[in-house]
């Protein structure tokens, strides 16, 4: 029977050409509004690292002024450099990491190649494993790199191509800010969105860093620092404010726990940490530590645009209204044609049948709406990718989202269908067959 | 074959309440032809659509054809209605923009059959009725005798045991009323069950017998002019369908 | 009044297609809600993007570079470069400044009107130039004077500044009703700072501490070496494609080792920075539009079932006497009627909206004039669409009355 109702669409869509057209179009424009803005939502909340997102944690601790203090304020979003160190040398956690942004001249030497700036990221060993980094050639460093502030560096396998060709880049030297840092490892596609390691600069989508080096390697190179940097205090002269006991906070501290009772012994572990600080006269507030797995640290921070969130509800309604417009022009149009349903309903069909037979013409309705729908889509995310914005690149139609577009464009038309059908289902035949 | 036992047919709105038929008793057996006539407002048509399993009475016992079909829910009814009864309507009622290959087809897609079963039932109803020829012509492209030919194709397509008409003849001229008539009392002498409603004195005159329904009460013409109920209130009645 | 002569008959039509009537009208407000929220939308980033910052924009060009490693001597260079760029042709004045208006980096610091106090009452957005930054952005100084030679010190020195030049905000929101100059400013230490000055308007680098915060800065007399600075030039409006292609080589001049990172005239600058408001400004605007067109086009189709409907019916009002005109205001006014419903609907619907994106989007509060502009476009919307299909009602010929079929 299936068929035969698509026949009766088919014929029903000659009849009213226009008013078909109208609703296929309504269709169209609301799902594809819809699908374009969430298919931005969902590139820019997605799970950055699926599968390890509850085992990262962002850390903070308190180590601001008492004068200043309002019990229950969150701590500062950053790390002093002073705790970052101390917490990754105690090793408390699987793994921990401390890190920030920068940004590096790199100098080839060729003369085809003029100097260039990358994106850096001054880090610690653990980085690599915790974020799970896959590498395409060599490894990352370790803690004794780390401890020795060797002259060492992992590359994307971007750069790693851009400075030298495809030949292999491991054991070569990369010049860093005039300084020459030896390749240990070439880091293979990686393009974590949102960088949720840093959510403080306005990079927070798009590509990785592309240089990494060790964070004690940053320091004695006097590698610049890129970022947000909060200070506190009587400031000192502001070169020192990279310095190892500066009131000033601008690191990331990240950890890796993977059991709930890790959790809570490093959280316990935070508490004296702070404790002890308290004691030694570096912190003056009570204890007042956070940790924040990574959704809810990109949750906490607000990472996902506004505007986003705003723009996706727009089209949501704007789908609304589309489908109110399909409900009662679909209503319309079957009560148009009630006598023929009529002479359908003489003739044997069931309301059932005759329920069936408006709720395919409507699904079908859905198809086409869903066909151009996703054409309305991909001209919309074309618009997007046409904006400057960071995460705009990165909104391209993929599989699960083409499939959810024709699934949202035949749902919302069944939806929108099934009052019409019922009514149509429900005409009164006998007055539907006296002669009109 | 059929068979009403005091059924009444009450229209009900927010503000009055219309008895369209009182307590009918009929029965219409096999191999008739019979003829339903009464004045505008009778209940003609409501006994039609009762019948035809289009409305539901109100209260009372209606067997078709062996079946009692008053607690038949909207599908059992349907398929009774698509495998035993065929309609003509004044108003033909033929769907303009399927061709009459398409509107035989109607009540055969909803019983389901074979496609080759399907194609043989149209050609032969369409041959039966003289319009072999014309399977891909619309509605439209016919005369009014050719278009109630065609519905009567479409009624006799399925092998219905009995044929309800509604005026069938009320929008033709004389020559295309006889023509129409002829075929319908064919298909009687072939065994098909004919009920027509009618208020023509002449169409009503061809059939073997007349049910005369006033105010919703039918007297057996027949036999004689006994009402099965004396009328009660005959002055609030009226037909709300028309 | 005759428009609505027809008034109960429509009600009772209405009555009778109750489901049809509910889903245009429910349209119609939901239309409204959105289209009224979108509008008021557009509106504040037109107004945002309109932000002015009390820069002579037209006239100015930012220029950022740094060098490779750490570079000695880069005041020395910084001065070189801006005697450089000085002498190029069409060049009016040159500064290095840490940041600037609708720049992507900004910096910031708590200030109080004690000392040492740990919470700074305010925040402010301190630029930092050793140079003439007044006249080369093209601020207006309302009161007091410009920094003088010998007041001016090196980032590098770890003094704190004597003077400041404040924007009027800073100044009403320090000293409310009070005369600034003189007064004295503490950046969280023991140090005054005091003030010299005071400039009309220097609005921030960015959206830092939100709408309030827009024009409070302070401009402090630091020289400030190229790397962490940008040179800022002001040129004659007609120059700025020609000076901007001799920037690089003039530059590379006087050092090799360093990198030019961006130049750009200060008109894009500003037209990068709101580039998401304006994004956001012409989706909301294409939303409404197509919104406004399907709601029309629902309109369309559902005014013409009803005529189709009524053929017969409005065939014996003209049998009756009813003429064209009557039969086109019988559909006018059905519509208003509907248009009208939808629209109050629609009005309390905008405003719990509203309510809604102020929570969730720090959007403002709706202002009521734009309630009736929303009202007006809905009810011209309706009007238009259903003069079609009324036409077409109109045009029935009284004779189809007498028609049986």
């Amino acid at each position: 029977m299936f068929v035969y109702y698509l026949e009766l669409a088919a014929r029903s869509f000659r009849r009213d050409r226009a008013l078909t057209a109208l609703m296929i179009v309504a269709i169209a424009f609301g799902v594809g509004a819809s699908m374009t803005m969430l298919t931005v939502l969902h590139v820019v909340s997605a799970d950055p690292i699926p599968g390890h997102s509850r085992d990262l944690y962002y850390i903070l601790v308190d180590s601001q002024r008492l004068d200043s203090y309002v019990p229950g304020e969150e701590p500062d979003f950053q790390s002093t450099r002073f705790d970052a160190e101390a917490i990754v040398r105690a090793r408390r956690a699987d793994r921990q990491a401390m890190m920030s942004g920068g940004n590096v001249a790199i100098e080839s030497g060729r003369p085809d190649l003029p100097p260039f700036f990358v994106s850096a990221r001054y880090t610690s060993a653990d980085f690599f494993p915790m974020f799970r980094a896959p590498f395409a050639a060599g490894a990352p460093w370790t803690a004794a790199e780390d401890d020795g502030s060797a002259r060492v560096a992992v590359i994307t396998r971007a750069l790693a191509g851009k400075l030298f060709g495809p030949g292999d880049a491991v054991g070569r030297a990369i010049r860093v800010d005039g300084h020459d840092l030896r390749i240990l490892g070439v880091l293979d596609a990686w393009q974590p969105n949102p960088h949720f390691w840093d959510v403080s600069s306005g990079r927070t989508y798009g590509e990785t860093e592309q240089v990494f080096v060790p964070f004690s390697t940053s320091r004695e190179l006097k590698l610049r620092p890129e970022g947000n940097m909060n200070c506190w205090g009587n400031e000192p002269g502001p070169n020192d404010n990279l310095a190892l006991d500066a009131p000033c906070t601008w690191i990331q501290l990240w950890v890796e726990l993977d059991s709930p009772d890790k959790v809570a012994a490093f959280h316990d572990f935070l508490i004296s940490y702070s404790e002890e600080q308290r004691r030694a006269g570096r912190f003056q507030r009570p204890p007042n530590v956070r940790m924040r797995d990574v959704l809810e640290w990109l949750d906490f921070r607000q990472v996902v645009p506004r505007d986003v969130r705003l723009q996706t509800w727009v089209a949501l309604g704007f789908l609304l209204v589309c489908l109110i417009n399909t409900v009662g022009l679909l209503l319309t149009k079957f009560l148009r044609g009630s006598p023929l349903l009529g002479v359908r309903r003489a003739l044997g069909a069931s309301k059932r049948s005759i329920f069936a037979q408006l709720l395919v013409e409507s699904g079908a309705i859905g198809f086409a709406g869903g066909i151009l729908g996703l054409g309305v889509a991909w001209l919309g995310l074309f618009a997007v990718r046409h904006q400057p914005t960071p995460y705009a690149q990165l909104a391209h139609l993929d599989l699960p989202m083409l499939g959810a577009t024709f699934g949202l464009a035949i749902a919302a038309s069944l939806l929108a269908g099934l009052l019409p059908a019922w009514r149509g289902s429900q005409i009164s035949v006998a007055s539907q067959l006296k002669s009109h | 074959m059929l068979r009403m036992k005091d059924v009444s047919k009450v229209y009900r709105t927010e503000v009055i309440e219309t008895h369209a038929l009182r307590e009918l008793s009929l029965e219409v057996r096999e191999g008739e032809f019979v003829a339903v006539t009464g004045p505008s407002g009778s209940g003609k048509t409501t006994f039609l659509n009762i019948a035809g399993l289009l409305e539901e009475l109100t209260s009372g016992t209606y067997t078709l054809d062996g079946v009692d079909v008053s607690s038949l829910d909207d599908r059992a009814r349907s398929r009774l209605r698509n495998e035993k009864i065929g309609f003509v309507f004044q108003s033909f009622n033929l769907i303009p923009d399927l061709d009459l290959f398409a509107n035989v087809d109607v009540p055969l897609r909803y019983r389901g059959l074979s496609r080759t079963d399907r194609h043989r039932r149209i050609a032969s109803a369409l041959e039966r009725v003289g319009l072999g020829s014309r399977m891909k012509h619309f509605p439209a492209e016919l005369s009014g005798g050719q278009q109630q030919r065609a519905a009567i194709a479409r009624a006799i397509a399925g092998g219905p045991k009995l044929l309800l008409a509604d005026e069938p003849t009320g929008n033709l001229d004389s020559a295309m009323a006889r023509e129409v008539m002829q075929l319908l009392e064919e298909l009687n002498a072939q065994g098909t069950v004919v009920v027509i409603v009618t208020h023509d004195p002449e169409i009503a005159a061809r059939a073997q017998r007349n049910i005369h329904v006033v105010a919703g009460i039918a007297a057996d013409l027949e036999r004689g002019p006994a009402l099965v109920r004396a009328p009660a209130g005959a002055a609030d009645h009226h037909q709300p369908t028309a | 009044m005759r428009f609505l002569v027809d008034t109960g008959p429509i009600l009772f039509s209405l009555r009778r297609h109750r489901t049809a009537a509910t889903l245009i009208v429910l349209q119609i407000a939901l239309t409204c809600a959105i289209v009224c929220n979108a509008i008021f939308l557009i509106r504040e980033r037109l107004v945002r993007m309109d932000r002015p910052s009390g820069l002579v924009e037209d006239e100015l060009l930012r220029v950022r570079l740094a060098g490779i490693g750490t570079t000695e001597g880069a005041q020395a260079l910084t001065k070189r470069d801006l005697d450089a760029l000085a002498a190029i042709p069409g060049v009016k004045s040159v500064v290095s400044v840490n940041m600037v208006p609708f720049g992507t980096s900004s910096w910031n610091s708590g200030v109080s009107t004690i000392p040492d106090d740990p919470k700074s009452p305010m925040n402010v957005a301190t630029y930092l130039s050793g140079q003439d930054l007044v006249g080369t952005f093209g601020l207006n100084l309302i009161a007091g004077r410009n920094f003088q030679p010998e007041e001016i010190l090196s980032f590098e020195d770890t003094a704190e500044p004597a003077v400041a030049i404040v924007s009027k905000a800073t100044a009403e929101r320090l000293f409310p009703n009070q005369d600034p100059l003189g007064k004295a400013l503490y950046f969280g230490s023991k140090h005054p700072t005091r003030i010299i000055g005071v400039v009309e308007l220097l609005a921030r680098p960015n959206d830092w501490g939100g709408r309030d915060a827009v024009g409070c800065s302070v401009i402090l007399p630091v020289r400030m070496a190229f790397g962490p600075a940008s040179y800022i030039l002001r040129v004659d409006t007609d120059r700025r494609e020609e000076i901007l292609a001799q920037v690089d080589a003039v530059l590379e001049q006087n050092s090799a080792s360093r990198i030019l990172d961006s130049k750009f005239t200060y008109t894009a600058l500003r037209r990068d920075y709101f580039q998401q408001d304006r994004s956001m400004a012409w989706l909301m605007f294409v939303v409404s539009a197509a919104l406004l067109v399907i709601t029309a086009l629902g309109v369309v189709g559902l005014a013409s079932f009803w005529v189709q409907q009524r053929r017969r019916q409005i065939g014996i009002r003209r049998a009756l006497g009813a003429t064209r005109g009557d039969i086109v205001r019988y559909f006018q006014t059905e519509n208003f009627i509907l248009a009208t419903i939808g629209i109050v609907l629609g009005m309390a619907l905008a405003y719990g909206l509203n309510l809604v994106l102020m929570d969730k989007y720090e959007v403002e509060r709706l202002p009521a004039q734009l309630l009736p502009i929303g009202a007006l476009l809905l009810w011209s919307l309706g009007q238009v669409a259903v003069l079609g299909p009324a036409l077409r009602a109109a045009a029935i010929p009284p004779a189809i009355a007498t028609r049986t079929v």
